[in-house]
């Protein structure tokens, strides 16, 4: 069956229905985004503490999220239009980062604030250590 | 209600022709609930994979040296070869979709089992790495977690460094059983587009699953930093 | 594809249908087991609810008989005492409450409302159904293999160290949740893509602004109870320590888990109760709804609020005193947009034509307990009050003023509302209002003693108590038979109607939305022409019944 419209038997048309549009991206745009997501990679890997010996402390957490957070972005704007996409494709997505973010608030500034008024701050006060009998 | 069957264009070439399902008005509305609907799905993966984060976010804040201590002990090499495998698999992935949305029966056929490829590769070096861990005490759960001398003098005097390797066993595991599951629909994939079923006019299937392999790849695109190059 | 059969053929008696109804257009089993017909997947939900809810309810008849004496008068020990109570809590929440109004009432309502021939996804809709029916086979084989004794909450550390039939019972939860999930996703995508030509947001029933903040929550807070009840299945199992103190673990983490989940939950349960209330409201007043806009906004609030104040439930559990403040004060917000529903119901009923039919008795005894409910909920947001509250029966009255007395009662309030437009006939309608007032009285008098000596401090899940109370608990107990016998009446009248009721009226209530403006019971594919939405909603104006 080809292009056209042709009646089948019965009540019933056969419609062809040419309303789907959608975005195509470009070789290059695939290729680039890629290689840039490879560098991120070595990036992250270079200036990791136990591969380089950097010390840059407890900023050292936060920079390898930052870094996968572009890496992330960059999958998701691009690999999976959502530059492109409806708005509402992109709420449904990003919005459930917002409410995980919640998830992650609350619990941590629980185990966080632990400490104000009860010095044992949530760590168990036994703790069994490897090697202990 | 209306009677009428609607299908959409199809190019030229061998392909299959897709009829839209009785309860749409058109095309485009059944591609786009199709979509929003694997949005939300994807939604619930995301908070899913989120418990698991904030987990380990908070038992890292409770053990930091074990973390630290812990996460020096996994192969960063094979961690970062595994990220390469990824990232190239979520690349021609990409460019499977596109070919199904241009209509290159051949090229999406190519694109898809390059990604299957890489993912297989993935999944050998998961292998490798678990069963290197197995052989020397290492097993996920607590029970049977008795690390032998190559480890032991590492995990001295660290507190529950059993924790950091059972959710590590944890993450990549569920994360592992993704990869697999994601591997069989690209297998389908495969198998369909090369029938000519997927076309210009109608590749929700790759669309839906090219999704899914993506947002597996931003999953692992966290977790490895944060197991194997734990700060 | 539409099989379309010509109208002068199979044309039912009523003799004025172009296309037969749903229930007649096939017959047999496979036509129901296999089908894809929101309506009929509606109705298998509705069955299958129903079922859970007498089970449920049996088992909370056995509980209130036990607590007629100080020492316990039925189970022969405290053990079986806390299988019970678990059990009835684990049949009412998640088998019952979570899917019992979206998943039947507006998987049946929610497409006719938009005009629309079906849900966006038949097939996943049929699938939830399915992984529904898995899990609770799988929760009842749990019960066979060795009851759960932990509440529905399975706190850990207790929940380790018990049975291993937590491990089954989790697993059903997670399918169960996952059934809740598609059906959320589904409608979601429903009311985004399926509306009837001219139906803007503004021109939704509030009932589908309801079904869509609810379904948000469903579809966002499932997954992490699903990673929740997987890591504990796990703990049990193989011991990874993340909820275990034993092995480093924290399980003030797992009541994080639990509640980021638990609390939308009860939202989740509440949310479409007020959508049925805000239908009954205007169509049994002939007015339409007072504050259309607020409402529906304030169905969005509630469900964004909900994830900020899962907290309240852990003032005695040990988190910080931080977040302690941060929780109450956040719970106290939730009071808000819930007023504003409560006031808008109430103005909408003043000075409307009140038709005091069944559906409208049960939605004036929803708006009575209601009230309570909400109210006893401040109390126990308030940090200082709540510490002397815990634990206690305030909370169990407060949570059954909320999930019984409000959203059950909504449920029925729904049932005997689209009753006629699910199978064209009606029920008594004296038997009915004799029953809601029934329901209405024995629930205060099962649960006002509850209040009562919950704020003297009987503590909840107890299996015997000190005589002091025992006048309490033997009034709490007759309410509970005056309920028993309330619903074993509503029972019986609906299967009756099934029989013999005479038969509805196209439009048994007068109803102004697209749900009434199909034919009674709907076509297959709902509707004889394609909707079109031109006028105003909920507009009685002209040719109303008064």
């Amino acid at each position: 069956m080809a292009h056209g419209t042709d009646t089948s038997h019965g009540h019933g048309d056969t419609v062809v229905d040419h309303s789907h549009h959608a975005h195509v991206c470009s070789f290059q745009a695939f290729f680039g985004i890629y290689v840039v997501l490879l560098f991120l990679t070595f990036v992250t890997v270079a200036i990791a503490e136990p591969v380089s010996g950097l010390h840059l402390g407890s900023a050292s957490m936060l920079v390898a999220m930052a870094v996968a957070a572009v890496k992330a972005s960059l999958v998701m704007t691009v690999f999976m239009h959502l530059r492109w996409d409806t708005a509402m494709n992109n709420l449904a997505f990003l919005g459930s980062l917002i409410f995980l973010s919640l998830l992650f608030l609350f619990t941590l500034a629980d185990h966080s604030t632990r400490q104000v008024a009860d010095p044992i701050g949530g760590t168990p006060v036994d703790v069994k250590r490897f090697g202990e009998n | 209600m209306g009677h009428s069957t609607i299908v959409t264009p199809t190019p030229q070439g061998g392909f299959q022709t897709h009829t839209v399902a009785h309860h749409f008005k058109t095309a485009e509305q059944e591609f786009q609930s199709a979509k929003l609907a694997f949005w939300l799905f994807l939604a619930t993966e995301v908070m899913l994979f989120g418990g698991l984060f904030a987990a380990y976010i908070y038992f890292h804040d409770v053990y930091p040296e074990t973390f630290q201590k812990g996460g020096a002990l996994l192969d960063w090499k094979l961690g970062a070869l595994n990220t390469g495998l990824l990232l190239t698999s979520s690349w021609t992935m990409a460019m499977g979709v596109r070919a199904s949305q241009l209509s290159q029966r051949k090229p999406l056929v190519w694109w898809l089992v390059l990604t299957v490829i890489c993912a297989a590769g993935f999944m050998v070096v998961k292998y490798i790495e678990y069963s290197t861990k197995y052989h020397h005490g290492i097993f996920a759960f607590t029970g049977l977690f008795s690390p032998d001398d190559h480890y032991a003098p590492d995990l001295m005097g660290l507190a529950y460094p059993q924790l950091y390797f059972n959710l590590y066993f944890t993450m990549t595991g569920i994360h592992g059983l993704h990869v697999l599951i994601g591997m069989i629909a690209i297998a389908w994939l495969i198998w369909r587009g090369a029938q000519g079923r997927f076309h210009s006019g109608w590749y929700t299937p790759v669309e839906l699953v090219g999704l899914y392999w993506h947002v597996v790849d931003l999953i692992w695109i966290f977790l490895f930093p944060l197991l194997y190059l734990v700060p | 594809m539409t099989t379309h059969v010509p109208a002068a053929e199979t044309a039912p008696e009523t003799g004025s249908r172009k296309e037969p109804s749903y229930l007649d257009v096939t017959k047999g089993f496979w036509s129901w087991a296999g089908t894809l017909d929101h309506k009929r997947i509606g109705l298998m939900y509705l069955i299958g609810v129903t079922a859970a809810f007498l089970c449920g309810g049996i088992l909370a008849l056995l509980i209130r008989l036990h607590l007629w004496t100080p020492t316990g008068a039925i189970f022969e020990s405290n053990a079986v005492y806390n299988q019970v109570f678990t059990l009835h809590g684990v049949f009412m929440v998640f088998i019952f409450i979570i899917p019992a109004i979206p998943a039947s009432i507006a998987n049946f309502v929610l497409p006719l409302m938009l005009g629309a021939p079906d849900v966006a996804l038949p097939r996943l809709n049929l699938a939830s159904f399915y992984l529904w029916l898995t899990g609770t086979i799988m929760a009842i084989y749990s019960i066979m293999s060795g009851a759960v004794d932990t509440g529905w909450t399975f706190y850990t550390p207790y929940s380790l160290q018990t049975q291993q039939a937590v491990v089954s019972m989790g697993l059903a939860i997670f399918t169960l949740g996952f059934s809740s999930i598609f059906t959320g996703l589904n409608f979601i995508v429903t009311i985004h893509k399926m509306r009837a030509r001219g139906q803007t947001w503004f021109k939704l029933p509030l009932f589908c602004w309801a079904i869509y903040a609810t379904s948000v929550l469903q579809v966002l807070a499932t997954p992490v109870l699903g990673i929740t009840v997987l890591l504990l299945a796990f703990e049990h199992l193989y011991h990874i320590g993340i909820f275990d103190p034993a092995h480093g673990g924290d399980p003030v983490l797992f009541q994080h888990f639990f509640w980021f989940y638990s609390h939308p939950a009860v939202y989740i349960m509440i949310l479409p109760a007020m959508g049925v209330i805000s239908e009954v409201v205007t169509v049994h007043s002939r007015k339409p709804l007072f504050g259309y806009k607020l409402l529906a906004f304030s169905s969005i609030s509630i469900a964004v609020i909900s994830f900020l104040v899962w907290g309240h439930h852990m003032f005695t559990s040990g988190e910080s005193e931080f977040v302690m403040l941060a929780f109450s004060f956040l719970t106290m917000l939730v009071a808000i947009p819930t007023a504003i529903k409560e006031f808008s119901w109430v103005a909408t009923i003043w000075g409307g034509s009140v038709a005091l039919t069944a559906p409208m008795l049960y939605a004036i005894a929803f708006l009575i307990i209601f009230a309570i409910g909400g109210l006893t909920g401040v109390f126990l947001g308030t940090l200082s009050v709540d510490i002397h509250l815990h634990d206690t029966y305030f909370v169990v009255a407060h949570f059954h003023a909320v999930m019984m007395g409000s959203t059950a009662l909504a449920f029925f309030a729904g049932v005997h509302h689209w009753w006629p437009k699910m199978f064209g006939r009606m029920y008594n309608e004296t038997l009915a209002k004799i029953s809601a007032v029934l329901i209405l009285v024995g629930f205060n008098v099962t649960f006002l003693p509850q209040f009562a000596m919950g704020s003297q401090g009987m503590p909840r899940r107890y299996a015997t108590y000190i005589p002091e109370w025992q006048i309490y608990h033997q009034w709490s107990t007759v309410g509970a038979v005056i309920l028993g016998i309330g619903f074993a009446l509503m029972l019986g009248y609906l299967i009756h109607s099934l029989f013999a009721g005479r038969k509805a009226a196209a439009n048994e209530w007068g109803g102004v939305t697209l749900d009434w403006e199909s034919p009674t019971p709907p076509n297959l594919y709902n509707f004889d022409d394609e909707p079109v939405v031109t006028g105003e909603l909920y507009d009685y104006g002209q040719g109303a019944k008064h």
